[in-house]
């Protein structure tokens, strides 16, 4: 099968189920409220301030629910016994890992779009000041992030431990874009997002080498 | 297929020119090398700090080729020493974070300053913390090493990034590059000598005592 369709098809599936099932993206969107609830408690904020802390503190919620939705993005196959069956099927496994990094790549901008508002509606935090710009820098954090954690969550498929190792094996290695996203955010709101800003290209080195460098290594990932 | 023999007959080796090359570097560090006027005997530590920084590197950069190695050819001697690796690397990691702090207090006042080399290595020593975890919580099949391995490359092309990053974020305070006098010079060599000998030195035993490995006796 053409290696476009079978992205088109995983892709369509994963999507289908997930808004069928709903739980995988519910409990992120939940956490992200419960999250923003609790920020409110723990630092007595009234407001948040994206040219400064504020931006880390938003990453660090939409890292933490993006975690709870991309350790998942395999769990149902591997419940099922579906995961094999794809293995099986004559197709690029290549594919197969595309597919599922699309479908965390959507999840993660609607968790991002979501958060955005929590925050304005909460705390009056600036997203509507340069919407477009952020709207950028997310999906440009997305992809890189996108691309580990799909990875990681394919090396965990019947692990021992694998909810515990998840964020242990992911967290150090986002460190990079996690810093660069903060940082940006910050920048941002002063001043426009430019290509020669060494963050922003940092953000794009990081998700080329990292998707190109997954989706060579899904087939040895998954590989029984 | 490796050989426990022909290994330990390495390790014994590496281990005689270890102790050899670090009495030598103890030496000039003491008695050759001079004081330096600012931090006074504290800067001696940069004869071995330094060292075991390249040396973590150079074990890291070991397992990552070995973990390709193994991804490639599918044969598990060759994650016994990208395993081995990183288990090393992992110990002189650890000794760049005992000896900065070390500095540090005596530099400037406290045990740790967000300074962008300090943090360089301890985002490292959380990668390669991990993927000793890997193996430690999984089982010891084939899966188990296919995601240390995987982990061990993307953990290692993380590294520049990591350190760019780091870089960008924090402020500069380790100078960018080091004028030494030529004694001072001398002895850093030897002493970087005597460090990478002595992390081959533990390598070759680290490979060694690994169940996997057949005696050939």
């Amino acid at each position: 099968m053409n290696f476009l369709k079978v992205i088109f098809f995983v892709f369509i599936k994963d999507i289908k189920d997930e808004l069928r099932r709903k739980e995988n993206i519910l409990s992120s969107l939940f956490f992200q409220l419960l999250s923003l609830v609790l920020i409110h408690f723990a630092v007595d904020m009234t407001s948040i301030d994206l040219s400064k802390e504020g931006a880390g503190l938003m990453w660090l919620i939409i890292i933490f629910a993006g975690t709870i939705f991309m350790q998942n993005i395999f769990r149902k196959e591997e419940e099922n016994g579906v995961f094999l069956a794809l293995l099986l099927a004559p197709v690029d496994r290549a594919a197969i890992y595309l597919a599922k990094f699309f479908v965390s790549f959507i999840f993660l901008t609607i968790l991002e779009v979501f958060l955005f508002f929590l925050s304005f509606f909460f705390f009056g935090a600036a997203v509507f000041d340069s919407p477009l710009q952020l709207l950028i820098l997310a999906i440009g954090v997305n992809v890189g992030f996108s691309a580990l954690g799909t990875l990681i969550s394919s090396l965990l498929i019947n692990q021992k431990g694998s909810s515990i190792l998840y964020p242990l094996l992911l967290y150090p290695l986002l460190f990079p874009l996690f810093a660069a996203a903060a940082a940006l955010t910050q920048s941002t709101l002063k001043s426009s997002l430019a290509f020669s800003d060494p963050w922003l290209r940092l953000i794009i080195l990081f998700d080329i080498i990292f998707l190109a460098v997954s989706s060579m290594l899904f087939e040895s990932a998954v590989e029984e | 297929m490796i050989l426990k023999k022909l290994l330990r007959k390495w390790a014994t080796l590496f281990s005689i020119l270890a102790l050899f090359t670090n009495i030598l570097a103890l030496l000039m560090v003491f008695f050759y090398a001079p004081t330096e006027v600012q931090m006074g005997e504290v800067q001696k530590i940069f004869y071995y700090h330094v060292p075991c920084a390249i040396a973590s590197y150079f074990m890291v950069f070991i397992s990552f080729v070995f973990s390709i190695a193994f991804l490639v050819k599918k044969d598990e001697k060759y994650d016994i020493w990208a395993y081995a690796g990183a288990e090393v690397g992992l110990v002189f990691i650890l000794c760049v974070l005992v000896s900065g702090p070390i500095w540090g207090k005596a530099a400037w006042g406290k045990w740790w300053v967000w300074e962008p080399r300090l943090t360089t290595f301890l985002i490292i020593f959380l990668i390669y913390f991990s993927y000793i975890l890997v193996r430690i919580f999984g089982k010891q099949d084939t899966k188990t090493l296919k995601v240390a391995s995987v982990f061990s490359i993307i953990g290692f092309l993380d590294v520049p990034l990591v350190n760019r990053a780091v870089y960008w974020w924090g402020s500069i305070v380790h100078p960018k590059s080091v004028s030494l006098e030529p004694q001072m010079k001398l002895t850093f060599f030897v002493s970087l000598l005597s460090v990478i000998i002595l992390s081959l030195s533990f390598l070759f035993w680290r490979v060694s005592v690994d169940e996997r490995v057949i005696d050939n006796d």
